[in-house]
């Protein structure tokens, strides 16, 4: 093998995989964010996630950039972050979700009307996304915030597409409880 | 048809992952089932509101770093990274009218002041000396410069030192004493004041960075951050106290 022409591989190579994948950082920088809970992890994560798809773009056969960023990602995620982030992700998510679980309806009292506009507040949104357990979370958002389909999020989670609709359907009532259990949280 | 076909089908029907075939059996029921209908828009309205949680543009130290070990290294990275920062500020919005009306003729130290802040951030070149104590940055600088920096801690108002380096601005060395703010790094040069080398009192924001500038005891100070702008004018005022 010649040096140069390897080297103008390699150089061919970056250029093809930053063009395809760079595109996506916002979105994988988002799923990090619900994934791991600190900033700073979910920026570790996804520069590793980046090393690691270039390392292995070769391999790459699509057809979607985008979910095989995820599943990287994801893989990443239940690794190494596991021991570092305490909001990490476990295989027993019921156990997370009672520590996690956000009391919204314990909230100091506020107006109705700042209610329902608390209630609507994108953060509070995020908190009751975020205090989901693991495998619930992570199939809403990858449906609603990364706004994939079935097959794909089955393919980022390595689960058949029925165990997709199966945890949506969970995470859905679960979210939808929650709400009915704050003082406005009937949904219009 | 009957409730039962909803119950299966509920997600699927409402993320128009159903069958044809089939969504257009739950369409029919729900022509007649109102107890349904209700929870096909509840489903519905529970999308909006999930839609609504906060999406997260990369930070731009991210992208700037997730693009230089993509291979963008040497000349073209640094390319790069301005091609980022400009998609950020189009992406906030009218950052870039603040491209033509403030810029004097200060300019080209003040890229010279962004460009070092970028390179800092990309290079992974942010210290010389890391500590978090002003009384190991400042005397590191001794021996390397022809003057001595003060280097002042503001960790007691939310902007830790870091550390420190060497830089050079207009052709002259400086110290780059390092703050941070949040995951926001602060980069402050300073250097003794030449006469005519910039206005006294400058503040720019170009490409999404905020540089303000100001001369105090015979010092020339330059800080530079894509801190937001309220904050970094707290920091220089309580830096000029300090």
């Amino acid at each position: 093998m010649m040096a140069g022409n390897a080297s103008g591989d390699r150089h061919d190579t970056a250029r093809r995989f930053r063009e395809a994948a760079l595109p996506h950082l916002d979105d994988v920088y988002t799923l990090a964010r619900y994934l791991l809970r600190e900033p700073a992890d979910a920026e570790d994560a996804v520069q590793e996630c980046y090393l690691r798809a270039l390392r292995h773009f070769d391999t790459f056969r699509g057809p979607e950039m985008k979910p095989w960023l995820f599943a990287i990602l994801r893989n990443i995620c239940r690794g190494e972050f596991v021991r570092r982030s305490r909001a990490a992700l476990t295989i027993d998510g019921e156990t997370q979700e009672d520590a996690d679980a956000v009391p919204l309806w314990q909230e100091p009292a506020l107006s109705p009307e700042a209610q329902i506009l608390h209630q609507r507040d994108a953060n509070t949104v995020r908190r009751l996304v975020a205090a989901l357990p693991e495998p619930y979370r992570e199939a809403i958002v990858l449906r609603e915030i990364n706004e994939l389909s079935y097959r794909e999020i089955a393919d980022v989670v390595g689960v058949p597409v029925g165990t997709v609709m199966s945890r949506l359907a969970r995470a859905r009532d679960r979210l939808q409880a929650v709400l009915a259990l704050s003082p406005l949280g009937t949904l219009r | 048809m009957s409730c039962e076909l909803v119950d299966r089908h509920l997600d699927s029907y409402v993320d128009r992952e159903l069958d044809l075939e089939s969504a257009k059996a739950v369409g029919e029921h729900l022509k007649v089932c109102v107890v349904c209908r209700r929870r096909v828009a509840e489903r519905e309205s529970l999308g909006r509101l999930v839609q609504s949680a906060p999406y997260y543009p990369a930070p731009d130290r991210l992208r700037a770093q997730v693009a230089a070990s993509a291979g963008h290294v040497k000349t073209r990275r640094r390319l790069f990274a301005w091609a980022a920062a400009a998609v950020v500020v189009l992406a906030v919005g009218g950052g870039l009218s603040l491209l033509q009306s403030d810029r004097g003729s200060d300019t080209a130290l003040i890229d010279e002041v962004i460009d070092g802040h970028v390179r800092s951030l990309m290079a992974d070149h942010l210290f010389d000396v890391q500590s978090t104590d002003q009384h190991t940055v400042k005397p590191w600088f001794l021996g390397k410069l022809d003057f001595s920096p003060p280097v002042n801690d503001l960790a007691s108002i939310g902007y830790p030192l870091v550390g420190g380096r060497l830089e050079y601005l207009g052709g002259h060395p400086a110290a780059a004493l390092v703050y941070e703010r949040r995951r926001h790094t602060i980069n402050v040069f300073v250097s003794p004041e030449r006469e005519g080398a910039a206005d006294p009192a400058t503040a720019t924001s170009v490409r999404g960075f905020h540089v303000h500038h100001w001369v105090h005891g015979g010092m020339s100070y330059w800080a530079v951050s894509d801190l937001n702008d309220t904050e970094l004018i707290e920091f220089v005022r309580a830096l000029q106290a300090a």
